[in-house]
């Protein structure tokens, strides 16, 4: 309690979402141009209104357009997905767990499709080709969600105490179960899973795209419609109750979206962490707690953090690349701690 | 529109202990109820029933005629708004914004004009952009009972709305609960303060161990010898020296019991009370 | 007269230069062990997924990992490698000041593309997948060769890459080379009456410790060798976490590591602490040898020479072993 106790300024949504959106286009642009092969920027462009049927005076290679193509866009775009993804996904549990520090893992998602991911390497699955991996991890991860869910429900009710608690316990068998795989696996077969788990964009296809896409859009499109229960969510169960909110049913439909979006990104990045810790944090700092902003400024925010990070990532060891998750922990790991310091300084409580 | 609320034989046990026992009573429209009893009475579990929050093992609440565990959230919202004992807020929202969220179940309709009217009830307008979080008990009291005014329902289920304000705010809160009634309202509050009860409540509800004990008006209800028996604690009655209500004393533990009762009782006797 | 004799000697002399630079530039080309061979070009190989690949240009190289790089390099192709992974480490300063790709299991498309290589070459273990396609996709080849996990792997590696650059006769001389040192091991093993049994672990900082068993690079090193392998003969396939149970009850006489794995548990004093080592026959003897990885795992062109100077160290009883004279 204490310090400067007034509003500290805050920017209306009306002027942070424009501004989100225009970040995003400036990072989705340098995405598009900027990678480990120079490409001038009129061949980039060139290429692009190419592929959409418009020819313009500009010559440009095969393996250029293959690169800006089939490389560089899906990656940005999923880069975009994943993102927005992640940060929404935060944003939506910490105001589900009325606690800033939730992040989509707690209810299981990651650890379940790191599980998912394990197990169809160690079993040697492979009837879908390359996508084996992220559909079993998808699966992994919605299923643990669920399972989260349906146990922590008792009586037609679920507490968040308890759903925390089974979240936690759930993680802690996967990573049992995922310990056992590993033991059994072959190094060979491991090494594979490893590195997905480092998070990583390198991946990225038309086809993982388009695998990712679908759950991911859904959820972004229907998240919005619970911004203002999750600000009554904010002041207790039994209050936002009172206030005529259906607390079970908004927040299994919160679980199951939540799940269904990380469950895909994780499933075709690997797990990247902290983006959906840092990104509600520091658009609450900069525009207050009120959802209805804070839900469509994470997925923003979130989609231009991945985008920038997976740039270096692959630019700054190039010809080699960075695992995408390695980048986020270490800009999250010390952003974090700097954030806690001076928001418990400046005002009442968390931001 | 008035609505009526009547709890008929209501009984809650969890693991066979009983919380509530049989509890049965009407609360009118444009009268202030008051629930007092030591602690552990099953005051505050009482109002959960009032306001739909239990599933009860015996008997039931109506609220207009029907069951209230029949009613979805958002109706049950139009109707009837709680007051909790605290509101724990982990987030930096501004007073002007949790005062908002009163209006869940209403919104768009004139928020403003709710919102302010609301704020100036509690004292609360010049904090309006301070963040909730930052306030002491008292403001934070006295926001959430704005927040609860701005859900504009006919029922008021306020749970002990004055344990952390200061003299000035008691009254107050007690005057804005009064007024409620005279508008036609129904309010039921929890206190602790026999006093505030016996000066404000149309009527006192006394629980103990989860049963009603008595429910009547404060000179009904307030008697020596119930109140002593009720708290386990020396209680003498007086006339109060301005209202006609009566002044509940609760007596220190001095040596000399009989000596304070008897200069109570000579003061009341000049007072012409009794 | 005087003017065509000089515009002859003009002529001639243009013609000298003309002619004779290509054969200057391969004569400043360093680190060819063999002078460069003429790639015959083009080649047309069937990879190991059964797809055919024609490679037209081997100019710009990238091996996906130090063994191929190595096979490269003694075909006499080294100067056209423009960038190598983190496993290309023979021969030793060879690849410096070349841009690395990172690692074999985890390559970039657009990194490896912005190298403008044309060919790409790698075993099967190279990877995402999807990022080899994608380079394919961008119009370079990219041959993916087999690697049995058995003591065939250097001669059939070496064919698959020769025949892949187009140097296939480069690649039968280096085949029977190396053939001819493998065989020659075996055969001096053979002589030998002791069997020593010989544990491989593969250790790796972090937590990971392995014994090596039947199927892995190991086990047919060990065999090749005329030891007997440890941990195939407790039944181990491929490889499994160690157990101080198993590796005691083997008490294996000689006990092999890669060296950084050693090194990436703190060295020897680590190995000592592994559950069950200091147990063994191997540690009383002090017959924990220690080797580099490439050497030891890699399946290249030294192979041959390798496994005479495994042979010496399991089988001290056999005479010095006298190496050819080298090529």
């Amino acid at each position: 309690m204490g310090g400067t106790a007034t509003v500290v300024p805050r920017i209306p949504g009306a002027v942070l979402l424009p501004l989100l959106a225009l970040l995003l286009i400036g990072a989705t642009l340098a995405g598009i141009g900027i990678g480990a092969v120079r490409i001038a920027p009129e061949q980039t462009v060139a290429i692009l209104l190419d592929h959409l049927g418009i020819k313009i005076d500009v010559a440009y290679t095969q393996q250029q357009d293959a690169i800006v193509w089939a490389i560089r866009f899906p990656r940005v775009i999923l880069a975009i997905l994943v993102g927005s993804a992640l940060g929404v996904s935060g944003a939506v549990l910490q105001g589900m767990f009325r606690n800033p520090l939730a992040d989509p893992g707690l209810i299981g998602v990651s650890s379940g499709a790191a599980l998912g991911a394990v197990g169809s390497v160690a079993l040697g699955f492979s009837f879908l080709g390359v996508a084996t991996l992220p559909a079993f991890a998808f699966v992994g991860g919605v299923i643990t969600s669920i399972t989260v869910y349906l146990i922590a429900r008792h009586d037609g009710r679920t507490e968040i105490v308890t759903l925390i608690l089974t979240g936690i316990a759930l993680n802690t068998v996967s990573g049992a179960l995922t310990g056992l795989l590993t033991y059994v696996a072959s190094d060979q077969q491991l090494r594979q899973v490893v590195f997905w788990s480092l998070g990583s964009l390198g991946t990225a296809t038309w086809t993982t795209v388009g695998g990712a896409a679908p759950f991911i859009i859904l959820g972004l499109l229907l998240i919005p419609r619970w911004g203002g229960s999750l600000n009554l969510f904010v002041l207790g169960e039994r209050e936002a109750r009172h206030l005529g909110v259906n607390t079970e049913r908004v927040r299994i439909e919160l679980i199951v979206v939540t799940a269904l979006m990380t469950g895909a990104a994780v499933a075709v990045a690997g797990v990247v962490g902290f983006v959906g810790l840092i990104v509600p944090h520091l658009i609450r700092l900069i525009a207050g707690p009120n959802h209805r902003v804070l839900l469509p400024a994470c997925a923003l925010g979130g989609a231009s953090l991945v985008l920038l990070a997976d740039l270096a990532a692959r630019t700054i060891a190039s010809p080699a690349e960075l695992p995408l998750g390695v980048i986020t922990a270490l800009l999250g790991g010390p952003f974090l701690i700097v954030l806690m310091l001076k928001t418990r300084q400046a005002q009442g409580g968390w931001a | 529109m008035p609505s009526s609320l009547i709890a008929e034989g209501v009984s809650l046990s969890i693991r066979s202990r009983w919380l509530l026992r049989e509890v049965s009573f009407s609360v009118e429209p444009g009268e202030v109820i008051a629930l007092v009893g030591p602690n552990g009475a099953g005051k505050s579990t009482m109002l959960r029933a009032l306001a739909g929050d239990l599933t009860l093992t015996n008997g039931r609440v109506v609220l207009d005629g029907r069951n209230i565990d029949q009613y979805p959230p958002r109706d049950l919202a139009l109707k009837r708004a709680v007051l909790p004992q605290q509101t724990v807020l982990q987030f930096a929202f501004s007073v002007r914004e949790v005062v908002e969220m009163g209006r869940g179940p209403r919104h768009i309709i004139d928020n403003d004009g709710v919102v302010d009217a609301s704020l100036r009830r509690t004292d609360s307008y010049d904090i309006a952009d301070r963040i909730y979080p930052s306030l002491s008990g008292g403001e934070q009291a006295r926001v959430t009972l704005s927040r609860v005014l701005a859900q504009q329902t006919p029922i008021l289920l306020l749970d002990e709305p004055t344990a952390s304000l200061d003299l000035h705010h008691q009254q107050m809160v007690m005057e804005v609960a009064r007024e409620l009634a005279m508008a036609g309202a129904s309010v039921v509050v929890i206190l602790h303060d026999l006093n505030l009860a016996a000066t404000y409540a149309d009527r006192i509800g006394i629980m103990r161990e989860g049963r009603l004990v008595t429910i009547g008006t404060p000179w009904e209800t307030c008697t020596e010898a119930l109140l002593t028996e009720v708290f386990e604690c020396e209680i003498a009655v007086a006339q109060h020296p301005i209202r006609d209500c009566p002044l509940v004393i609760p007596m220190a533990k001095s040596a000399d019991i009989r000596m304070d009762v008897e200069r109570i009782a000579g003061a009341a006797g000049r007072n012409g009370a009794r | 007269m005087f003017r065509r004799s000089l515009q002859f000697a003009i002529v001639a002399l243009a013609a000298l230069l003309i002619l004779g630079s290509p054969l200057s530039a391969i004569a400043l080309q360093d680190g060819a062990a063999t002078p460069a061979p003429a790639p015959q070009l083009p080649a047309t190989v069937t990879d190991v997924k059964g797809n055919e690949i024609t490679v037209t240009d081997v100019s710009r190289i990238v091996p996906l990992s130090g063994d191929v790089a190595e096979i490269i390099y003694d075909l006499g192709l080294a100067a056209n490698v423009v960038g190598v992974d983190v496993s290309a480490v023979y021969p030793e300063g060879q690849w410096d000041g070349l841009p690395t790709i990172g690692f074999e299991r985890q390559l970039s498309a657009e990194g490896i593309l912005s190298l403008n290589p044309t060919v790409v070459i790698g075993k099967e273990q190279a990877g995402p997948i999807t990022v080899l396609d994608q380079i394919r996709e961008a119009g370079v080849p990219v041959v993916i060769v087999q690697e049995p996990q058995t003591i065939e792997a250097p001669t059939l590696k070496i064919a698959a890459v020769a025949a892949a650059l187009g140097v296939p006769a480069a690649g039968e001389e280096l085949v029977v080379k190396a053939r001819a040192s493998i065989d020659a091991a075996i055969a001096r093993a053979a002589t030998s009456t002791s069997k020593p049994t010989v544990m491989f672990l593969y250790v790796r900082g972090g937590g990971t410790q392995l014994i090596g068993g039947k199927g892995s690079v190991a086990d047919a090193m060990i065999e090749a060798a005329g030891g007997v392998d440890a941990g195939s003969a407790a039944g181990i396939a491929y490889f499994m976490p160690v157990t101080a149970e198993a590796i005691v009850a083997a008490q294996p006489e000689v006990i092999m590591l890669p060296k950084s794995g050693v090194d990436s548990i703190g060295g020897m004093d680590a190995v000592m602490e592994i559950p069950g080592v200091a147990e063994t026959p191997a540690a009383a003897n002090n017959q924990i040898l220690v080797f580099d990885d490439l050497l030891l795992l890699g399946m290249t062109p030294r192979t041959g020479e390798f496994l005479q100077e495994l042979v010496t160290l399991l089988h001290p009883e056999l005479p010095a072993f006298e190496a050819t004279p080298a090529t």
